[in-house]
């Protein structure tokens, strides 16, 4: 069992960013999240021996990724959706 | 009358956009290996990208005049001053890829009979050994299955008959097949038939009923004799030797395209598909489905379903794929089905018809289930689960009437818990155009129709093959000119 802690920056990432992260690491480790002054904290334990922190955190950019996208595409995927079925009866 | 010149805008006028001035479109990513990802949007358009370039993209630093910008827009994950077009296409794409929606059940499966004459080791449906009646579904059963059956709006049905070994009950596929045609004078949909048999039974008069009907034929090969029998077991020890006779004649009357084969993975079959394979391609067979154990049924019950774990599996799966590439340069045009589908999902927005990975999931939407006893399951399944002593998925009987049944609670609620876009690690996978959901297996397994996706089977397999597949077609061009070969458009 490996255990570990990583920090963040409630600044640059959010809390559902890092969530989102950790759940994808669901089968392999479990956390202890909690968030004080800003600071995310993130304590693992882990079955095996391999890189977690690395992993972590590049998935953690990962997901950030995720969210710039989700964000900034949030109103046009509605509109390509509403476009999608207009016409069909399936919106009332 | 004169006509007037119209005018057009200067070529200036289309060439707006600058540097770091586009929109970006939803999509979704996901590592295809430590340096690649692969980039897709709703419909499933995508591209392979390095990390930097995903970064560059998302902080919209890609330069306007580079050949990545201009797949990027074509493929539409942008949108800048010169053409929103993208908007349109997409929602244009998007509507035919959930056509399927409005086109409901397309599949029906009627079990005739749950008695089988095989004792397979594996088997998900719990058949029962003796030929006895109490197993058989009834006329008065079947008449108002049909019912349902004509009830779909979808302009393709296809019934299949299903067991148990259905041709221990044949008078009533007999029944079923003139009775619907009868009745399909009046809806005038094409409608088609598929027998799914162990072949012990194919007689004569069976053969020349399905060659009157254009009925295909469906059937279970695990491999050469010594596997298929010790996977398949039967009383008499000849289940290979019936099933090659079977193919063979089947062959002869129906043609080479009216019967079709797949197999089920053991841990006897782990070490050997390169012969498993060879069994098919020396049988005339034009595909091999390599398909997985599923955990229901009998393969529960031995353990059979816990003998090799997602990995062994995979690998098993990569061989066999890479036998059958290499059969296909030698230049016989042949198929491993589950690749197939991935390859329509991916080249394609049509629907693939195949239930086990849809979102939201096929239950009763493209394939409902008809019992022999006329109740009725969300999927193949969920009857499978019932047969287990879990009736979770049972959406009621045939006495109930179509709209208790397709809107029932168990249906609906069922339907929209296995929207892709609503689940964890699902909704913000790259994969997700290709995927699906299997509540039925998470059910099984989890205890919870939508279960956790790093915990699941089904996501690791897929995962997996998404990968090997997409990686091939990048960097094995021999591979990917065989794969593109095997796509069919409905």
């Amino acid at each position: 069992m490996k255990e570990g802690l990583i920090e963040f920056d409630s600044h640059v990432f959010s809390l559902d960013t890092i969530k989102k992260t950790l759940y994808r690491f669901s089968d392999k480790c479990s956390f202890d999240i909690a968030m004080k002054d800003n600071i995310i904290t993130v304590v693992f334990q882990a079955k095996t021996e391999e890189d977690w922190i690395g992993k972590i955190k590049n998935e953690v950019l990962d997901q950030d990724l995720r969210d710039i996208i989700s964000k900034e595409t949030e109103n046009i995927r509605t509109l390509i959706l509403a476009n999608a079925f207009s016409n069909t009866g399936l919106i009332e | 009358m004169s006509l007037s010149a119209k005018k057009f805008k200067l070529i200036e006028s289309f060439d707006q956009a600058t540097d770091g001035n586009y929109q970006l479109l939803p999509a979704r990513f996901v590592a295809l290996d430590d340096n690649r990802y692969l980039l897709s949007n709703e419909v499933g358009e995508f591209l392979v990208i390095s990390r930097d370039q995903l970064r560059n993209y998302v902080k919209k630093q890609v330069p306007k005049y580079s050949a990545y910008y201009y797949d990027l827009k074509s493929k539409g994950f942008l949108i800048d001053k010169d053409s929103n077009v993208a908007v349109d296409l997409l929602a244009l794409k998007y509507r035919t890829k959930a056509q399927r929606i409005s086109q409901f059940t397309g599949l029906h499966i009627f079990v005739v009979t749950l008695s089988c004459d095989y004792s397979c080791q594996y088997c998900q449906v719990s058949r029962q050994a003796n030929n006895d009646p109490t197993f058989n579904m009834s006329e008065k059963t079947a008449d108002k299955a049909l019912d349902f059956v004509f009830r779909s709006p979808s302009r393709v049905v296809k019934i299949e008959f299903q067991g148990g070994e259905p041709l221990l009950n044949f008078n009533l596929i007999r029944y079923i097949v003139t009775t619907g045609k009868t009745r399909n004078a009046q809806y005038k949909k094409d409608l088609q038939f598929v027998i799914c048999t162990n072949l012990s039974l194919l007689t004569e008069e069976v053969l020349n009923f399905c060659m009157e009907h254009n009925i295909c034929l469906s059937t279970s090969l695990d491999g050469p004799e010594w596997l298929h029998n010790a996977n398949r077991p039967r009383s008499g020890k000849n289940g290979y030797q019936l099933t090659i006779e079977g193919i063979k004649k089947a062959q002869s009357v129906l043609g080479k395209n009216s019967i079709g084969a797949l197999m089920t993975t053991t841990e006897k079959s782990l070490p050997n598909v390169q012969s498993i394979i060879d069994t098919y391609l020396e049988n005339n067979l034009n595909s091999i489905f390599l398909r997985p154990i599923s955990p229901y049924g009998f393969a529960v019950k031995t353990r059979q379903a816990y003998k090799y774990d997602v990995d062994q599996w995979f690998e098993f799966y990569k061989k066999g794929l890479h036998y059958i590439i290499e059969v296909n340069k030698q230049g016989y045009h042949f198929i491993e089905s589950y690749t197939q589908i991935i390859l329509n999902k991916l080249f394609s927005p049509f629907a693939t018809g195949y239930v086990d990975l849809q979102s939201p999931c096929g239950a009763a939407i493209s394939a409902i289930v008809y019992n022999y006893d006329g109740d009725i399951y969300a999927s193949d399944e969920s009857r499978m689960l019932a047969e287990m002593g879990d009736k979770k998925f049972r959406l009621g009987n045939v006495n109930d009437g179509y709209e208790h049944i397709m809107l029932s609670d168990i249906l609906l609620d069922t339907l929209e818990s296995t929207l892709s876009e609503s689940i964890p690690m699902c909704n913000d996978c790259g994969f997700l155009p290709y995927c699906g959901t299997d509540p039925v297996y998470h059910y099984a397994t989890q205890g919870d129709v939508v279960g956790n996706k790093a915990l699941s089977g089904f996501c690791s397999k897929n995962m997996k093959i998404f990968r090997h597949i997409i990686t091939l077609l990048e960097d094995d061009m021999e591979a990917r000119n065989i794969l593109l070969s095997w796509i069919f458009y409905d």
